[in-house]
């Protein structure tokens, strides 16, 4: 009797995992928590394989094999197979854009009410590594933006570590006129490109 | 010839690597019964709150699991009984300059592609012993028997 349920639940176990017809080793395409679906290709020396539908899979027993003909999986295997890994996935990190008034490191006044959001973030998310990034409009020359924006992103930082963050926790980078918000021409006043995007991990 | 192409790959790729903060990639986040991050050749125990270098290969035992953030906003997480290197990592986009290359030995692993792979897809891959994954975005797994 005891080897009998042995015996199922080994053969269950060995059909869930590899029989079946399935890849000792697997790759799945899942679909976004919205819905949209990436695209990711699997490839070695015998041959390869796109998947860009949600729940495809595709796989192979070993490195002589090409990736075979993807097929739908379902969310319930997915589950068995992946459910331990899905679960300590990291959540997504928190972006913040603070604006500034026209060529100058003063916040305006609704940004300046955004900082206690900001700095409440980094404590809940126990982040240590929150990025500063400072940008310009394209009102002036490449090399004082680079300046401009370098300066809004250390006064927020320091209004950071004022307020108690840790400063080692903090990277802080410019990209002037470089990474704009809203794409404009040169010698143009966007007050949206005047910005430091704060990302909290 | 070749030495003189040696000697030009090692001044092309010194400065990078002395330049410490660039080195950092990410941090873990969670971690779960025993996990470590191998680095010089060193162990270190897996724990929230470490920064993770280019280079270091996170490792879980049987019951481990760790959950990283990169620091493009990629989303990794590992399953038990894993091994997965950070080959490479560059995401300056005011230089232009973007790579993503793990290379996963064996276990478990799901992925939730950052701005690399929207900025340059080209530039995500996951190496592993039986094939390689381009990534175009966005979230996938992978199992790879050991």
């Amino acid at each position: 009797m005891k080897f009998w349920r042995l015996y199922v639940a080994g053969a269950l176990s060995i059909g869930i995992l590899s029989g079946c017809g399935q890849p000792k080793h697997l790759f799945v395409l899942l679909p976004e928590e919205d819905g949209s679906v990436g695209r990711v290709s699997v490839t070695n020396p015998q041959g390869g394989q796109v998947l860009d539908q949600a729940w495809q899979m595709t796989g192979m027993d070993s490195a002589e094999e090409a990736p075979r003909t993807p097929r739908i999986t379902s969310a319930e295997q997915v589950e068995i197979l992946f459910g331990d890994v899905l679960a300590v996935q990291p959540q997504r990190p928190l972006h913040f854009i603070l604006y500034f008034k026209e060529d100058s490191s003063d916040l305006t006044e609704a940004s300046r009410a955004r900082m206690p959001a900001v700095i409440e973030a980094i404590h809940a998310r126990q982040s240590v590594d929150t990025s500063v990034v400072g940008h310009t409009d394209t009102v002036g020359p490449n090399d004082y933006n680079i300046r401009l924006s370098q300066e809004r992103a250390e006064i927020i930082a320091r209004q950071l570590v004022e307020a108690g963050i840790d400063a080692t926790i903090l990277e802080i980078s410019s990209h002037g006129e470089r990474n704009l918000l809203i794409a404009t021409g040169d010698e143009v006043f966007e007050p949206r490109n005047r910005r430091v995007e704060i990302t909290v991990r | 010839m070749v030495w003189l192409r040696l000697l030009l790959g090692m001044l092309v790729l010194f400065p990078v690597a002395t330049l410490a903060a660039e080195e950092i990639v990410g941090s873990i986040k969670t971690v779960e019964g025993s996990a470590v991050v191998v680095r010089d050749g060193g162990l270190l125990e897996a724990r929230p709150g470490i920064r993770l270098l280019r280079g270091d290969v996170l490792r879980t035992g049987e019951n481990g699991r760790i959950g990283v953030i990169f620091r493009d906003d990629t989303l990794l997480s590992l399953g038990g009984d894993t091994e997965m290197a950070i080959e490479q990592f560059a995401f300056a986009p005011g230089a232009g300059r973007f790579g993503l290359v793990l290379h996963m030995i064996r276990g478990v692993a799901a992925f939730l592609s950052g701005q690399i792979a929207k900025l340059a897809p080209d530039a995500v891959r996951v190496e592993t012993p039986v094939g390689t994954v381009g990534v175009r975005g966005t979230r996938f797994l992978i199992r790879i028997e050991g």
